[in-house]
Order: structure tokens, then C-alpha cells, then sequence
């Protein structure tokens, strides 16, 4: 995962304040928390920051990927044993009947959840991570086949 | 909700909706979302023609065949491996499913070595061992389903502090990986050995640290449970007298066949009276002339001799899909997927009775293709 700093040091660093931010800096933490994006920086749209900015796409692209938690499924990788929707703590709260005890979920909106044989993500709004409340990575410890990664393990 | 026949968890918690299909696993969700895809269709000698008529030259060729084997059967529901041990009996034919299961089923069958269901293991289990078995990848459900991760009525805490997971293998499979707090992965080079000293330790003995830990663990429930697969079939060979008594020393045993209805054909063949076969010695004595393979691939999982061997014989398939075996044989009868197309009973790993919930209607399945192969007879 890109740092903000290595992000800052490819922006124009002029402290413009045409993007609503005090400074580059912020834009930069707030870029990686997708909160901004990078269209907001106008000067870095100008033809002598063209290398800089193709080199900020190439690093985000791994942040697009991943949800507001910073989850990260490879679908490709995997199998859809369901140990993530089992062991998530929210699921065996609030579907104690069926995640809990090991069933399908029966949430209407999971936050997690077994389609077509691949893990899908529902909903990341329930998730103990949502706007960074808890770290928990349950879900990831207990993928075997590395289909679930989490933005700041990378 | 649908039963999933992708192996023998026999999951009954699918739901179906369109051409989406949730929670089964990759293995389920693919049986269902290709069940059209690479269908037989009813030949005589590679030239296609109606399903009557491949009956009518399936019992022309048991007719003029000395010695019979039947194979497969695994994924037939238990209607119909009941009519395929009544063929068997009339034509005297050698059975055979291709598992390596047979003894240790027979032994729970016969209530010789104690064994539990799946529910009670989801409640009660405390250790659980998986031992010579990659069961995320063969059964990928059966850990979040059934054992390790769901809570029950005397596990209500979770993985974490009420479980204790132990996988012996001889390699870090993905099973093995997920062996992290409060569980252990023991490497194996030689099954008996660690059984051996898994007794003496049991018994107040001197073992190493790893196997003193897990027997510390054991004696702290009355509930733990075996589950061995393939890996500790071999490890064993028909040496079955000290890992009995391990069982009895420890909890109970569940055999972890992926084949779907497995176990329901070591039930049938037990019922019957019918001592198990085994395909590949038969090939390489050349005791048979002809093979009924009812939804396997033989042709696929043997090893080249003996594969070659059976691609000399008079050749008889019954499979809803096409198969390397199919493609060579002198007969194919086209069939239903069982579970999708055609209803029935199932056994599942631990001989839970299952009631299967089909979605499509199939003309031909396994049993009134098998009934009309006796009639005909």
C-alpha cells in the first residue's frame, strides 16, 4: 500500500488550496482514503506533471481495488468455504441462527456473503472496521487461500 | 433451499435464486451453474442413438459377458446402488466405488469403532482433529458448516476459546495453515508412530511436547472427535487395531470420504451381503470382461497400466456427463446429476440420512436406467 508520503512527494507541493485542502499533505492522506480524488488536484493535470501523475494512478490503483474498510477479495483465489462469513464477529451477532451456527447467512445485507461459489462483498457498512472503529481481521486470518487481504498488509 | 451434492456435506442450506446460486462453495455452486454444459448423449459403438435401444445393447453385452464389475456408484442416490446390488447379485458382478473407505465404514456400521453425526460435533466437540485430510480443499464447507468454526449449544464461544483444532499431515495443506491459536499442526512421517505415542501418552506415558499438549487438551472434554481421510487410510494399511483403540482412548470417528454418497454405497453393500471388490487388482488378474461404471471416471483416477487394461474392456457407461471413460466405451446411457435433476436419499459422511430437493424433472436417472438394465436380464 502506498503511503501518503510517497504520494505527497509526487504532487506539486504548492499548497494551491484548489482542492478544498489546506495543504498537499492532506490531500494526500485523504487520497488514500478515498475521501478525495485525484481529479480535485487541477494543477497536477498540467502537461509538466503528466509523469507525476501517471506514477500517483499506478499507485492507486491498488486502493480502488479495495472497499472503505480496506478489504480486498481476489475472487479468483477463492473457494467459497464460508469461514469468513462464520467467523466475521458482526455476522455471529446479528444472524446468531445462521451464520453463528455455521448456515448460510440469512442477513438481507451482510457484510460478506457466498455467491455463485465466490465470497462477495454486500455491505461494508457493518463492518467493525467501517470508518476505522476497530482493526479486526477475523475474516483474513482465517482464508487459507490469501483471497481476502486487507489494504494496510499490503 | 436445495441440497448440494457437490460432496458429502450435502449442504441443505442453498438457496437459489435465477441463475444465482448462495452459500454453497465453489465446488456446489459450479455442479449446479454447468449442469448443462458437456452432456451425454446415448451411444452404441460411438454412433448416436435412442436411450432405449442403449439399454437393450447393455443387457445384450451383460448377456454375453463371463464376469461383471459394477464401479462407481458415488454419485447415485441410494435407491439406486439398492437396485445396482440387486444386478450385482443376479449377475454375480464384482462392486466396487473406488474408496479405500470400505473397512473403517464397515467397522462403524457394525458399531465396532464409535462414531457421532455431524450436529452433535457442531455442539458438543471439543477437540478436533483432522488427520491425513486437506478438507478446506475436498469438503470446503464441512470446517464453517459443521465442525471447527459454527457455535452450538456447549460451544457457544467460538473457535477461539472453545475449540481445539489438531491437523497431523505430512504437508502445511491449506487445512494445516488454519491450525493457529488455540490449535496445533502436527507433521507426520509415519501415521502409526504418532498413534503409538498418542496411546502411551494417553496412558500416563513420556511423548513429545506437541502430543502431550493435544492429550492435555483431550482429557479436558469428553467430547473430541477424528476426522481422517485419505492420508491416514494409507498411513494405517490394515493395521486397525491400535488406532480403535485410540478412537475409544479419545472420542469418535468420522470418515472424511469427498465422494457424495459414499458412505450410502459401503451401507448398501453391507446390506447386501456383498464383500467390496476391488477394481484395479481385478484388472490386473484380467478377472472381468466387462464394466458397468455408473458417474465415475476410472479412466481418469487409475494409473496408466490399469487404465489401459480397462480400456480393452467391453465398456458400459451411465453418467449424466461426458467423461474420458464415455468417450471409449462400447455403451453410454445418459443419465440425471443427482440432486439437480432427480431426487432421493443420500448418505452423508457421518450416515446421516439426507432427502434430496431436485429442481429439474429428468426422464432417465441412475435407478430406472439400472431397473430397466435387471428387467431387461
Amino acid at each position: 500500500m502506498p503511503s501518503p508520503m510517497d504520494i505527497y512527494k509526487l504532487l506539486p507541493k504548492t499548497n494551491c488550496k484548489l482542492c478544498g485542502e489546506q495543504t498537499c499533505m492532506s490531500f494526500a492522506f485523504k487520497l488514500i482514503k478515498k475521501e478525495k480524488k485525484l481529479e480535485d488536484c487541477k494543477p497536477l493535470f498540467e502537461p509538466e506533471f503528466e509523469e507525476q501523475r501517471r506514477k500517483i494512478e499506478e499507485m492507486l490503483k491498488v486502493v480502488e481495488k479495495a472497499t472503505e474498510t480496506g478489504l480486498i477479495v481476489n475472487e479468483d483465489l477463492c473457494i467459497g468455504c464460508g469461514n469468513c462469513i462464520v467467523v466475521c464477529p458482526v455476522h455471529v451477532y446479528e444472524d446468531p441462527e445462521g451464520a453463528g451456527s455455521g448456515f448460510g447467512i440469512r442477513l438481507e445485507k451482510p457484510i460478506l456473503r457466498v455467491e455463485n461459489g465466490i465470497v462477495r462483498v454486500i455491505d461494508v457498512s457493518l463492518c467493525r472496521r467501517y470508518k476505522e472503529k476497530t482493526i479486526c481481521v477475523a475474516c483474513r486470518e482465517n482464508c487459507p487461500t490469501s483471497a481476502i487481504a486487507f489494504l494496510e498488509e499490503l | 433451499m436445495w441440497v448440494c451434492t457437490g460432496c458429502s456435506c450435502l449442504c441443505d442450506d442453498i438457496e437459489i435464486e435465477g441463475d444465482v446460486i448462495r452459500h454453497a462453495c465453489r465446488i456446489g455452486a459450479g455442479l449446479y451453474l454447468n449442469r448443462s454444459v458437456a452432456r451425454t448423449e446415448p451411444l452404441i459403438d460411438g454412433k448416436q442413438t435412442d436411450i432405449d435401444s442403449a439399454i437393450e445393447r447393455a443387457v445384450e453385452i451383460l448377456k454375453d459377458s463371463k464376469r461383471v464389475a459394477i464401479y462407481g456408484l458415488n454419485n447415485s442416490t441410494l435407491e439406486a446402488q439398492k437396485i445396482a446390488m440387486k444386478l450385482a447379485e443376479k449377475i454375480s458382478a464384482y462392486v466396487d466405488n473406488g474408496s479405500k473407505f470400505g473397512k473403517l465404514a464397515e467397522m462403524i456400521l457394525r458399531k465396532e469403532i464409535p462414531s457421532t453425526t455431524l450436529e452433535n460435533v457442531k455442539d458438543y466437540a471439543y477437540v478436533i482433529f483432522y488427520w491425513g485430510c486437506d478438507i478446506h480443499n475436498s469438503m470446503p464447507r464441512h470446517m464453517s458448516r459443521y465442525t471447527y468454526y459454527p457455535r452450538g449449544k456447549k460451544r457457544q464461544r467460538g473457535y477461539e476459546e472453545d475449540r481445539f483444532l489438531v491437523v497431523v499431515d505430512v504437508r502445511k495443506s491449506h487445512t494445516a495453515m488454519l491450525a493457529k491459536k488455540n490449535a496445533i499442526f502436527i507433521k507426520s512421517d509415519d501415521d502409526r508412530k504418532i498413534i503409538r505415542e498418542f496411546l502411551t501418552a494417553l496412558e500416563g506415558g513420556i511423548a513429545s511436547g506437541d502430543v502431550l499438549r493435544v492429550v492435555k487438551e483431550i482429557k479436558k472434554s469428553d467430547f473430541n472427535v477424528i476426522f481422517g481421510g485419505g492420508g491416514l487410510i494409507e498411513g494405517l494399511g490394515n493395521e486397525l487395531e491400535e488406532f480403535v483403540r485410540f478412537v475409544s482412548n479419545v472420542g469418535y470417528f468420522i470418515p472424511t470420504d469427498y465422494r457424495t454418497n459414499s458412505m450410502g454405497f459401503f451401507k448398501s453393500l453391507f446390506e447386501a451381503g456383498i464383500p467390496k471388490a476391488n477394481l484395479e487388482d481385478l484388472l490386473i488378474d484380467e478377472a472381468v470382461d466387462t464394466a458397468i461404471i455408473v458417474g465415475s471416471d476410472p479412466l481418469d483416477s487409475m494409473p496408466f497400466d490399469v487404465a489401459k487394461k480397462l480400456a480393452k474392456l467391453k465398456l458400459i457407461v451411465i453418467d449424466p456427463k461426458v467423461s474420458f471413460t464415455s468417450k471409449i466405451a462400447d455403451v453410454v446411457i445418459p443419465s440425471a446429476i443427482s440432486g439437480v435433476e432427480c431426487g432421493g436419499r443420500m448418505l452423508r459422511s457421518d450416515f446421516t440420512e439426507v432427502e434430496l430437493k431436485p429442481i429439474f424433472k429428468s426422464e432417465f436417472d441412475d435407478a430406472k436406467i439400472l431397473k430397466s438394465i435387471l428387467g431387461g436380464l
